[in-house]
């Protein structure tokens, strides 16, 4: 096991090393300076300036520049924002864990969601509630995101105000409210962005997960289930969910690139505060920096991710502990 | 004959291009869901190429800005008309020529890339494989979306040109992995080294053994490729950031009606409605093509 | 046990202390909070440098100035002001000085107590070119500022005008010199003291949460009285949908910027009011007169005056603005709005005449030769790009329209969306082609020298980002600005106006009503049209509402 994990961290390691080099061309590859906004902007201190010059070597040749590049990055220095007026980090640090409040929550609805929603389907194979609710998985499958959240945030806020509209607290009285009321609002104000986005990637495995489970109950040792006397719901529950989650955990690995995109749009609509809110408003800024820095730290995002389910897998494989 | 019996142990793995892709497709249409998913997707794509003699109105006609303004649907403009008093009908029909143009365009585009560095990849071998393959799993580690945006900060206004280019050059990582693990397949398959022992060109191996198995890949990358590229592009649209005015995709007019949404729900309803619909006919048939696929 | 009983009688003292410390006012006890909706945060809250009317609003509750303008905004001598910082003032026989008093009970909210070199200091800071403030255009009269003692600051000026007493109040809030002494003015806006002003005014600051919200409590040691709020809450929202809708479900209490096709929604809530007021602003499609890549040689396109006439021409303004605005806007008739006494409302106009536009443009040598429509002319296509702040819906909808009708006349226009800061930041280097741009006006028509006067043009604080430059309309206006017969000063605008249209810098658009949405729960106070807020201390929220 632990080769495996050494190995697979070295792998992704590479990866985010590959990562910050395609970031580099893309801060390059703007026509003119692409500090320009920032070097003329006077909102912008003399020793802000000079921080930029010093750490990007802006007047030095290129492989330099790349040098200090990855030089500041493996110190944790993702640059300066000029649109917030803070270090691209501090933002993101910020809004990260907000995103990854969404994203989370999302991750362990839309799976539990998903899976029983492929249960049923599966139970009832080739019924009218099975094609009823494929029909369902595929409109969500299909649906694109910010369409479904514009709908949910009309639906919940306005035709029938139930959620507070958008944000993650109440702007006027939350830093007023007792330590309670507090975890109430926060709560409140979550309830809606994460359920959008739980909905919208349970269609994708309801379906992945109604296929693997399809492919497994043909096999062998279920069919000796089955003569041994075992009950459909038991042989379900024992023997095929088991070894039909295993590419599951895989699916959790692959999610996290659809799971962010989606809670870009998601945070932009309900105005949730969150590294996918930042990245969005800081296009129409200009703000090079924090969008290159966002797209860092969502490689490194989907990066971790795919190596735990990895690693999760290799774990719960039996065939590959063995080894 | 000598010349047959060495043409017949050739010919054991891959089977002829045409039958197979005609098994595949009349496979696929004997289920009707892919039948009515294929008739949908047919319309709406004469739809988009018969837009300039359908559309009832100029998709960026404002024929009347003040009396004819914020509509709902009526008998004249079944689809409402936009705060400009642009008919929404035409607009959502021209709509699906651009949108779907778009992704047709940029599919192409990735299409190619993919195969082109799949296959030399696969083919390079060692250590340019290698090399080629992180360089992937780095593009395929960075969200398309958050691609996009990384590469849209630098650029205010972007050409419809330009916008298929960048959707292209961002979707090719995924079919370029199949295609590389084809051809390595390929390379070690008994049959061709044997057709090389008997004198085969590279060349006639690839086209008789490789292109054959690609196709389907391919297919299957094409039809959820242009689903995806469908949503991404209207998604930037509604972002501000896709399709300029006045053109009209169905991103763009859901974000003209975004700021009302109840009040204008025609401009949100209609473009969106067609966009499921054409996502949804896409992934039917895309998975209608990979099952057939995989059973063969 | 003792201590339960303490707390319970504590309790019980606050709630009756607070039922007889109320004043007695119909409809329940005042004290509450104003929550208003904004679509985005303030600029930078320095009083000088304020360019958003978000932060206008937050510092004119923190920052006091000399004297306040008095509803009627009359700005001719001292008619209608009322004292604030000053509480008294007198003028020299010869009208080049005056001296005001300051109020001996003024204290900064630090505790420092109010000076007259603060009044000097606020005077030679806004003059000062490297913090470059937009005022400084406004206020050349004044010679300076001297402080014979604490409590006395003279306002010395180069020659009588009618507007002396305006300019000396008006442009400059006052802010405290020991706070700012020690910061390098080019170094204020990033400094700490910028993110948390201390001002004079009856509101405190408390904090400001980017991209959240700002926060303001009531002063109540405030040598004019305490408020009648609490606090004012500005609950930022990052767009104008997200914003309406806070003000639709009670969230908050009042939006300042509602759009004439958002009435019929809010009319549908029993408790939300609409109420309009007639507003100094005015919007136009400006161009930049100068070529954005080198400042020193006219624009390729806009540097032609006959080309500006002709996309004006063929322009037809009154439809645009009916169709934006319904009723609740009138066509503009130049750089002024109507409330102006001295803006004669009959100012000669372009003529929308779509084929005279096009013949104008044939004569000019631009063809139509592309095969979308568009003219060209020595391989140069008549294009440019139009940008607006993707924030302002309203200007976005200005920019489709044009964009349209001008494609009828063969120019083709490519609408650039941006930040709004961003967009500033462009203006500010003339580094853009064409923008809508607005101008909340200030009371005197005067202020039109700095957004479109010479003196705006040159300085790079200046707010003339087309770099308009015509001294016949600088000699108008500086001789309308002298005269202490109204009926003069009108018929010298008049002309400076006539000129201005004729030169067409900008396609005039519209002058539209401010349109404001306020719960019912809101008591408000006359709003005046320069400003809407500069009453907020006398408006009131029945305590309890949003009150921590």
């Amino acid at each position: 096991m632990l080769p495996y994990f050494a190995r697979r961290l070295a792998q992704a390691a590479v990866i985010v090393a590959f990562v910050a080099a395609i970031s580099f061309a893309l801060i390059h590859l703007a026509p003119g300076d692409p500090f320009s906004a920032v070097m003329d902007n006077p909102n912008v201190s003399e020793s802000v300036r000079q921080t930029l010059r010093a750490q990007y070597g802006l007047d030095k040749p290129l492989p330099e520049q790349f040098a200090r590049y990855v030089g500041s990055l493996a110190r944790g220095d993702l640059g300066w924002s000029f649109s917030h007026d803070r270090p691209v980090l501090d933002v993101l640090a910020t809004a990260l864990p907000n995103t990854l409040l969404l994203m989370g929550v999302a991750l362990v609805g839309s799976f539990s969601l998903g899976i029983l929603v492929a249960l049923i389907q599966v139970a009832r194979r080739g019924s009218a509630t099975d094609h009823a609710l494929s029909g369902v998985t595929l409109l969500l499958f299909s649906m694109p995101e910010f369409w479904f959240a514009i709908l949910a945030l009309l639906a919940f806020t306005y035709w029938l105000p139930i959620f507070p509209v958008g944000g993650s607290v109440d702007a006027v009285m939350h830093d007023y409210m007792g330590l309670g009321a507090r975890i109430g609002d926060r709560l409140r104000h979550l309830t809606l962005p994460a359920l959008t986005l739980t909905v919208l990637a349970a269609g994708g495995v309801a379906r992945y997960q109604r296929a693997a489970l399809l492919e497994v109950l043909p096999a062998d040792y279920i069919r000796t289930a089955r003569l041994k006397g075992l009950t459909e719901r038991e042989i379900l529950r024992r023997h095929a969910l088991r070894n039909a989650l295993l590419p599951t955990i895989s699916l959790i690995g692959l999610s996290f690139p659809a799971l962010l995109t989606g809670a870009f749009f998601i945070e932009k609509i309900f105005a949730w505060p969150g590294m996918g809110l930042a990245v969005v408003s800081a296009i129409s800024s200009r703000d090079y920096p924090l969008v290159v820095g966002g797209v860092i730290i969502g490689s490194i995002m989907v990066t971790l991710g795919s190596l735990i389910a990895d690693v999760l897998y290799a774990w719960a494989d039996p065939r590959i502990r063995a080894h | 004959m000598p010349g047959q019996i060495q043409e017949s142990a050739l010919t054991r793995i891959p089977r002829p291009r045409e039958s197979a892709f005609a098994l595949g497709l009349r496979r696929i249409l004997r289920a009707p869901s892919s039948r009515v998913a294929l008739a949908i997707l047919a319309t709406i794509v004469l739809i988009g190429l018969l837009a300039p003699f359908i559309a009832p109105y100029d998709p960026a006609a404002q024929p009347d800005v003040v009396a004819l303004k914020s509509l709902a649907p009526s008998l004249a403009h079944p689809f409402g008309t936009d705060p400009y008093s642009r008919d929404v009908l035409s607009r959502v029909i021209y709509g699906a020529r651009l949108s779907l143009a778009i992704g047709l365009l940029s599919t192409l585009v990735s299409l190619t890339l993919g195969v082109a560095y799949g296959a030399i990849a696969g083919y390079a071998g060692g250590v340019a494989d290698a090399f080629m393959m992180r360089v992937l799993d780095a593009f395929l580690a960075i969200p398309r979306l958050l691609l996009l945006l990384g590469i849209l900060v630098a650029w205010p206004q972007l050409s419809i040109g330009a916008l298929i280019l960048f959707l292209g050059l961002t979707g090719w990582f995924g079919l370029s992995r199949i295609v590389r693990g084809q051809v390595l397949a390929l390379k070690h398959a008994e049959f061709v080294t044997a057709a090389q022992a008997l004198g085969a060109s590279r060349r006639r191996i690839l086209v008789r053994h490789l292109l054959p198995n690609l196709i389907s890949p391919i297919v299957v990358a094409a039809t959820v490729g242009v689903a995806h590229v469908i949503v991404l592009e209207a998604g930037l649209s509604y972002l501000g950031i896709g399709v300029p005015q006045p053109l009209a995709s169905w991103g763009n007019i859901i974000q003209d009606g975004a700021d009302q949404v109840a009040a204008l729900w025609w401009m949100s309803l209609f473009p969106g409605l067609f966009m499921v619909l054409t996502v949804m006919t896409l992934n039917i048939l895309g998975e209608a093509l990979r099952d057939a696929h995989d059973r063969r | 046990m003792a201590t339960m009983n303490h707390v319970r009688l504590l309790c019980a003292v606050a709630l009756f202390a607070g039922c007889v410390g109320s004043e007695s006012t119909p409809g329940g006890k005042p004290g509450g909070t104003l929550a208003i909706s904004i679509g985005g945060d303030p600029d930078v809250l320095i009083p000088s440098l304020v360019s958003t009317v978000q932060a206008a609003q937050m510092v004119d509750l923190v920052y006091d100035r000399l004297a306040d303008i008095g509803d009627s905004l009359n700005v001719v001598g001292d008619a209608g002001f009322t004292p604030r910082l000053a509480d008294s003032w007198t003028w020299s026989p010869d009208s080049l000085s005056i001296a005001f008093h300051i109020n001996p009970r003024a204290k900064w909210h630090d505790g420092q107590p109010v000076r007259s070199s603060d009044v000097r200091f606020t005077l030679q800071s806004t003059r000062d070119s490297t913090l470059g403030t937009p005022v400084a255009a406004l206020i050349t009269n004044i010679d300076s500022v001297s402080t014979p003692d604490s409590a006395t600051a003279v306002f010395w000026f180069h020659k009588r005008t009618p507007q002396q007493f305006y300019d000396a109040t008006y442009q400059m809030p006052i802010m405290p010199e020991h706070i700012w002494k020690g910061i390098a003015p080019a170094a204020w806006r990033a400094s700490e003291a910028a993110k948390h002003p201390i001002g004079s005014g009856q509101f405190r600051f408390v904090r400001w949460t980017p991209r959240t919200a700002v926060e303001v409590a009531a002063d109540s040691a405030n040598y004019r009285g305490a408020p009648k709020l609490a606090r004012v809450v500005w609950s930022i929202a990052p767009d104008f949908p997200t914003a309406l809708t806070r003000f639709l479900s009670g969230e908050t209490d009042f939006f300042e910027v509602l759009r004439p096709e958002n009435i019929p929604e809010v009319m549908k809530h029993p408790n939300l009011r609409v109420k309009t007021y007639r507003s100094l602003a005015y919007l136009f499609a400006q161009f930049n007169l100068r070529d954005p890549a080198n400042h020193a040689r006219p624009h390729p396109i806009f540097g032609n005056r006959e080309l500006r006439r002709a996309l004006t021409m063929a322009t037809d303004r009154a439809t645009i603005v009916r169709s934006v605005y319904d009723t609740l806007a009138l066509p503009a008739l130049g750089p002024t709005v109507r409330a102006y006494p001295t803006t004669d409302p009959n100012i000669r106009q372009i003529p929308f005449d779509l084929p005279r536009a096009r013949l104008i443009l044939d004569s000019l040598g631009w063809r139509v030769t592309r095969s979308d429509g568009t003219r060209s002319r020595n391989g140069r296509p008549l294009q440019f790009t139009l940008s607006v702040p993707s924030t302002s819906k309203v200007r976005i909808r200005l920019a489709v329209l044009i964009q349209e009708q001008l494609r009828q006349a063969g120019v083709k226009v490519d609408i650039e969306q941006l930040d709004f800061r961003v967009l500033v930041e462009k203006e500010r280097k003339r580094a853009f082609d064409a923008a809508i741009g607005q101008w909340n006006t200030q009371p005197s028509p005067g202020s039109v020298r700095g957004s479109w006067g010479t003196p705006g043009s040159h300085a790079s604080s200046g707010t003339n980002y087309g770099s308009y430059e015509n001294p016949v309309f600088d000699a108008y206006v500086d001789s309308a600005l002298a005269s202490f017969d109204p009926g003069n000063a009108r018929s010298y605008f008049t002309k400076a106006y006539e000129t201005i249209v004729q030169d067409a810098p900008a396609i005039w658009l519209a002058e539209p009503r401010g349109i404001v949405g306020y719960n019912a729960r809101v008591h408000l106070a006359p709003l005046r049209s320069d400003a809407w807020w500069a009453h907020i201390p006398d408006w009131w929220v029945a305590a309890g509402q949003n009150t921590p």
